[in-house]
């Protein structure tokens, strides 16, 4: 094999699909900004969620106001504003209106006075979660304000307030910020995959199937070039597109982590430099990999159509395993480390997380990916090797 | 100099190609004539390597094509049946990928690319790119490119298809230029008037055989045709020809 002409194959695939446009848009943005925007966007849906800005006024619908006048007043200090509740609550909160109304039935200032229970109603809708917030945070106002008042009854009556309270439980959580955001960043070596796949999809059609059906496969193999070196050069462009598409997507996240307010939940995500090198290092053989299955797959298909139509389902097979250990969560093993795709997303998941890598696991994992890549290279030669490859 | 040999071939239960000689030699133009799926592309196919012989042989310059598939690829240029240019790249593009897979490169190159331009006056178009050309203009970007390494033998399958009466004479002047600069070219096609303004020697094919072959004269002789059409419809017979 001549090294000189194995460049000039994989020059000549680069730089004739750098100026295809589709090709181009799916390297360069479709394939690696796909990840980061849909993360970036979940992200900041949940965070705005999650914390109610405890600062803002919040106006909380009141029917009954007028029998509750201690309680309104309450409200008030605890930075609500009161209005009347729409003629039917329970409408306006099926409709999302609002969020939450507070009932107040007639007979409660009565049971106040008596010492007896006061009915109060909220009328919320559960399966509605951005509006939890609002309701976790008047119902907390409201347990706040029932709890003072029996204070003040235990201590009209000469009991230590104490005494209602036998259990004093602590919540410990002992997940620390960064295991949370593993919880969070789960669809990180997804989208890194996903990227690597989509960066490599369209030049392996191209180079194959593409060569084939635009009738210029048959004068390449009359010139004096061995089908290896062909086949060799074609993948390391296919190799070469997929690793920018992931190099792209790596660094486009590791600018969202920045701009995403993942503190406002507790969450500290260090997403450094330095682990977003190592994370592309890990996956640089899962390009190979990835290139050696959709150009083999492609080379069997008789036309670009075709092998868009295989390739759209061949990709996914990769993230089978990945999807696998999102339903079911495991403790990385070594036998993990033997599948393209489930190793390299063990070992992103550790990364993350902060965990240093184990040795072992980064050379069965690049060990066992590179085989599987360097065996489908070697079915693409055999394939090249055969008459039947001009279709 | 092509030299084919009792060549076979077949498809499955398909016979493409059976016992199949005759050569080619330099300084002359040779017509492989036939109708349709008489055997032709796929004979040009063995010669250019790119099937390999079910069993006889080829010789390229005396080397073996299942023996030394890269050896006589280095003497050989092949213009297929479609032109098979790469829409996104220049003609310049085109020749000069050929060029380094055939192993030139540097200056040399360079050289070489401006002769071919030159030859084939394709100066005009030589920098755009090959997605908007005619098909006379994809046809000589591809002999070029078929040309770069300087192969003394050229296998051209059916290259006036679809080329309109300039660009046909345009071509023919351009064989005969090579048959002049002592190439040896061989070229199929199933038209009759084509092969009869050019070749100096014809090899008649139907069925996967050979049924003649000579000199025009010489077949006009043997069929005691004074038309060449009449002779190669008789040759062939009636129902193959049709």
């Amino acid at each position: 094999m001549s090294f000189r002409k194995y460049l000039a194959v994989f020059y000549k695939e680069a730089v004739d699909n750098l100026r295809d446009r589709r090709t181009l848009l799916t390297v360069l943005v479709f394939g690696p900004l796909f990840g980061p925007l849909f993360y970036t966007v979940m992200m900041s849906t949940i965070i705005n969620r999650q914390v109610a800005d405890l600062d803002q006024r919040y106006t909380l619908a009141v029917q009954g106001a007028e029998n509750a006048p201690g309680l309104m007043d309450y409200l008030r200090q605890n930075n609500m504003d009161i209005e009347k509740a729409p003629e039917d609550p329970r409408e306006a909160v099926k409709t999302g209106k609002r969020d939450v109304v507070l009932v107040v039935p007639d007979s409660y200032a009565a049971a106040l006075r008596t010492g007896r229970p006061a009915e109060l109603r909220l009328i919320s809708d559960k399966s509605r979660e951005s509006a939890g917030k609002n309701v976790e945070r008047v119902r907390s106002v409201l347990e706040n304000y029932s709890r003072s008042i029996a204070v003040l009854r235990l201590l009209a009556r000469g009991v230590d307030p104490r005494a209602l309270s036998p259990l004093a439980i602590e919540d410990a959580d002992v997940s620390t910020p960064k295991s949370r955001a593993v919880l969070l960043l789960g669809m990180m070596p997804y989208f890194l995959l996903f990227a690597a796949i989509l960066g490599a999809f369209y030049l392996a059609i191209d180079s194959t199937a593409g060569e084939r059906e635009r009738g210029s496969l048959e004068p390449l193999l009359t010139t004096a070039v061995s089908r290896g070196t062909l086949v060799l050069g074609k993948l390391s462009a296919v190799t070469l597109f997929s690793a920018v598409s992931l190099g792209i997507d790596i660094v486009a996240l590791l600018w969202c982590q920045r701009i995403i307010p993942a503190a406002k939940v507790g969450i500290s995500v260090d997403l450094t430099p330095a682990t977003a090198a190592a994370t592309f290092l890990v996956c640089l053989p899962f390009c190979l990999f990835v290139a050696g299955l959709l150009s083999v797959v492609a080379s069997f298909t008789k036309s670009y159509k075709e092998a868009q139509t295989w390739l759209s389902f061949i990709m996914l097979l990769p993230m089978i395993p990945v999807l696998g250990l999102v339903m079911f969560p495991m403790e990385p093993a070594w036998w993990m480390m033997l599948l393209p795709s489930m190793s390299q997303d063990v070992l992103i998941t550790g990364l993350i997380k902060g965990e240093p890598l184990k040795p072992l696991f980064v050379a069965l994992s690049v060990g066992s990916t590179l085989v599987a890549g360097g065996a489908l290279a070697a079915v693409a030669v055999w394939l090249y090797k055969r008459e039947r490859i001009l279709g | 100099m092509i030299e084919v040999k009792d060549l076979m071939k077949s498809f499955g239960s398909v016979q493409a190609v059976q016992s199949v000689s005759f050569s080619a030699s330099d300084g002359r133009i040779t017509g492989l004539l036939g109708p349709n799926g008489a055997g032709k592309s796929t004979t040009l196919r063995i010669i250019s390597t790119v099937l390999r012989p079910g069993a006889g042989s080829v010789k390229v310059d005396g080397m073996d094509v299942a023996a030394d598939g890269n050896g006589a690829r280095m003497k050989l240029g092949v213009l297929p049946h479609q032109s098979g240019l790469y829409p996104r790249l220049s003609a310049r593009e085109n020749i000069r990928y050929y060029g380094e897979l055939n192993g030139i490169s540097g200056a040399a190159l360079d050289r070489r690319i401006a002769e071919l331009v030159e030859l084939l006056e394709i100066g005009e178009f030589a920098d755009r790119p090959a997605k908007g050309y005619s098909q006379g203009q994809k046809i000589k970007v591809a002999l070029a490119r078929a040309m770069v390494h300087g192969p003394r033998n050229l296998v051209l399958d059916e290259p006036t298809n679809g080329l309109d009466v300039m660009a046909t004479r345009a071509l023919r002047a351009l064989i005969r230029k090579l048959k002049d600069a002592g190439h040896c070219v061989l070229f199929s096609s199933h038209v009759m008037q084509e092969v009869a303004a050019l070749c100096d020697e014809i090899v008649i094919i139907a069925h996967g055989r050979i049924v003649a072959q000579g000199t025009p004269d010489a077949l006009r002789q043997q069929t005691s045709e004074s038309d060449l059409e009449e002779a190669f419809v008789k040759l062939v017979g009636e129902e193959a020809a049709a």
